[in-house]
């Protein structure tokens, strides 16, 4: 095979991994949505592959201030969206007081007195009256509107990442959730002590901020203060865009990035593979699995194909009908009776990997014999190079049939293996894990199709070659 | 089975095959609740089985004949697709179809859809097979041959592996059911199938034990029925 050959190849497996992503993807998307599922993703809201109108905070904080400027029940909600919202909605919240009549302004002026306690500019006991409160935020917008800028709140918070110092603290604080892209940035990786202490002080702001109960104790070591940057960049990942502004090219870019499927695609970007509900990374949980799907695929390959072509070899051989005749019918009674009634059998009293080992091996061995009847009954080639000439249609048909008898001896018998997991997080709803385990299963079964593609010609030449 | 049989050997034999079925599970169904539910399963096996049958044989044979002797790009995206549907375990698919779809018909509409597109590949490279031993054949000839000696000749002699993989569908579609049972992806219906009585934590052994009987016979008298005269 030359170069550009291996490269096409290579390409048509990467391309096939992307899609087979996607389609791994809408398949978890659809089962979480059957009727009386109860585990949910935290990304179920977002659409799965296309957001037609993402709302950035400019959006939803012009909603809010609409519906707390109308009253009534919808204003309930808003007034608490809006005070979630914080000082991220404040440069799209404040200008427009002026162009609503002064009862709706004082309404809105007065939904923003949590933010206003949050960012310690003023107490609730200030903002009781409605006139009071329109008179506060008109002043303080004349005073501080100018703070309310990126580079002055990146310039704020690499200087409490670099050193903490009271005043710094409290300059953050008073700009609220506008500052929380830079403090998310300013996380940064966790390798030494001093990344702990700026975990440590950026922490505090951010938990002030957004009022989550995130704890990062002044005895914290590397591991603890990377949980914490964990948690507010699983935070981000499910908020971030309720505190940007979408204009422009990123409003483009949202109606793919705020989808299920980007929110999974960046946590793999980040490394790891994402996370998992239980905080591993799903990295880890295929490396475990790894090793005894591998084992169950490869033993059961190779016990079982030789064993089939055997089989059949010893079939055809055979002078006698009766023996034949038995020899295909049980063959044909092995490859039919469901996997699922020896799993059955074996799980009471000899659950285990030898069991699996056995099961996967026979199963394969039967259908690859009944195959191979069929192809030597019209060729007069031997089993062997019947064998190989039927690789690439066996190929594309054996894998989702074994990995289907991988999955089910695994979760019988407790195995740890890549098809236990994949079938218990898709279960679960634990998308990171399913991904990971699925996608692992989908490589090995392209790689067993692509090999099977890749033996066959080398094996009818050499047969043709030797008959000749 | 590799014995020559006459077709209506074969014929008589899964008729016969069926019609043994068939009353043993009418006569065995009032007896009890679970015979009657072995009854019912057989009822859905057969139909279910036959359904997919035919929903594969008409997916298929013109992608196969067309992504083997037509234009590439259908070859091409017919392997894709394989290479696609063929990469998850096919109990996963099931559970996706049983989630997805609000009823019966429309999940067996979906298995005979996957079982077509498997099916397609493997007629696709038997048809390739025989071009490439054949000297005389063009490849890709499709549209420059007349269609009746096309359909005579090639895919009359391709249609081997297709068949032995036909005969296979309603064991497939019960390990499927009963994979998709024991792993607890089955939404809860009242629909008795095989795959439930093989599947179930703690199966009746007499119902099981018949069930998979019938899966094993229905397909010996399915491989039978399908087999073409052999080649000297």
């Amino acid at each position: 095979m030359n170069v550009r050959a291996a490269i096409r190849r290579l390409f048509g497996i990467a391309l096939t991994l992307i899609a087979v992503s996607v389609g791994m993807f809408w398949a978890s998307a659809s089962y979480a949505r059957r009727p009386g599922a109860q585990h949910a993703s935290p990304f179920a809201a977002f659409p799965v592959f296309f957001n037609p109108r993402p709302s950035g905070v400019r959006d939803l904080s012009t909603r809010a201030l609409h519906a707390i400027a109308h009253g009534g029940q919808p204003a309930v909600g808003a007034r608490l969206s809006l005070a979630r919202l914080g000082g991220a909605a404040l440069p799209y919240v404040l200008p427009a007081l002026d162009s609503l009549d002064p009862r709706s302004r004082e309404r809105v002026a007065l939904a923003l007195t949590p933010i206003a306690v949050r960012m310690e500019v003023a107490t609730r006991e200030e903002l009781t009256d409605g006139a009071q409160a329109v008179l506060f935020w008109t002043r303080f917008w004349q005073d501080r509107a100018i703070d309310f800028r990126t580079a002055s709140v990146r310039h704020l918070t690499a200087r409490l990442a670099e050193r903490s110092i009271a005043l710094r603290r409290e300059d953050l604080i008073h700009v609220d959730t506008f500052a929380l892209p830079e403090l998310i940035e300013a996380l940064g990786r966790v390798e030494t002590l001093a990344d702990v202490a700026r975990i440590q002080r950026l922490n505090a702001v951010l938990a002030h901020i957004t009022d989550l109960p995130v704890f990062c104790a002044p005895d914290a070591n590397v591991d603890d203060a990377r949980r914490v940057v964990d948690t507010w960049q699983d935070f981000w990942d499910l908020h971030g865009s309720e505190y940007s502004a979408l204009d422009g090219p990123r409003r483009l870019a949202a109606t793919f990035v705020e989808t299920q499927y980007a929110k999974w695609l960046a946590a793999v970007l980040r490394g790891g593979l994402g996370r998992t509900q239980s905080g591993q990374h799903a990295v880890d949980l295929v490396s475990e699995g790894l090793t005894t799907t591998s084992f169950l695929l490869f033993v059961g390959l190779g016990g079982g194909f030789p064993l089939g072509v055997v089989w059949t070899r010893f079939e055809r051989r055979s002078h006698r009908p009766v023996t034949r005749l038995a020899s295909a019918v049980a063959g044909t009674a092995l490859a039919a009776i469901p996997c699922a009634t020896f799993v059955r059998l074996f799980s009471g009293w000899a659950a285990g990997l030898l069991s699996a080992i056995c099961i996967v091996t026979i199963t394969t061995a039967a259908w690859v014999s009944r195959h191979l009847a069929r192809s030597t009954m019209s060729q007069s080639v031997s089993p062997i190079a019947a064998a190989f000439s039927v690789s690439a249609p066996l190929g594309a048909t054996y894998p989702p049939f074994v990995l289907s008898a991988i999955v089910l001896v695994e979760l019988a018998f407790h195995l740890p293996g890549l098809g236990r997991t994949a079938a218990l997080s898709l279960a679960s709803g634990d998308v990171n894990a399913w991904m990971a385990a699925s996608l692992s299963l989908a490589s090995a079964s392209l790689l067993l199709r692509h090999a099977a593609d890749l033996i066959r010609p080398r094996a009818l030449q050499s047969e043709l070659g030797s008959s000749s | 089975m590799n014995e020559p049989l006459s077709a209506k050997r074969r014929l008589a034999l899964a008729a016969g095959g069926a019609a043994l079925l068939v009353l043993l599970a009418t006569v065995l169904a009032p007896l009890s609740p679970q015979l009657q539910a072995y009854a019912r399963g057989l009822a859905f096996a057969v139909l279910a089985g036959l359904s997919i049958m035919a929903v594969a044989f008409i997916v298929a044979l013109p992608l196969g004949a067309l992504a083997a002797s037509g234009p590439r790009v259908i070859d091409w995206g017919l392997r894709f697709t394989c290479d696609l549907v063929g990469s998850l375990p096919t109990v996963f698919v099931a559970a996706v179809f049983w989630a997805g779809t609000s009823r019966i018909s429309s999940f067996v509409c979906g298995l005979g859809v996957l079982r077509g597109l498997e099916q397609a590949w493997l007629l696709r490279c038997e048809i390739v097979r025989l071009e490439a031993e054949d000297p005389d054949a063009a490849p890709r000839s499709l549209g420059r041959t007349p269609l009746v000696a096309f359909l005579r000749r090639r895919m009359a002699a391709a249609l081997g592996p297709l068949f032995v993989s036909a005969s296979f569908s309603v064991a497939w579609l019960t390990a499927l059911d009963a994979a998709v049972s024991q792993a607890g992806f089955r939404p809860p219906t009242t629909l008795a199938t095989w795959g439930v009585l093989l599947g179930s934590p703690h199966p009746s052994p007499l119902p099981a034990l018949l069930a998979a009987g019938s899966v094993a016979w229905l397909t010996v008298a399915l491989h039978a029925l399908f087999r073409p005269p052999s080649v000297s």
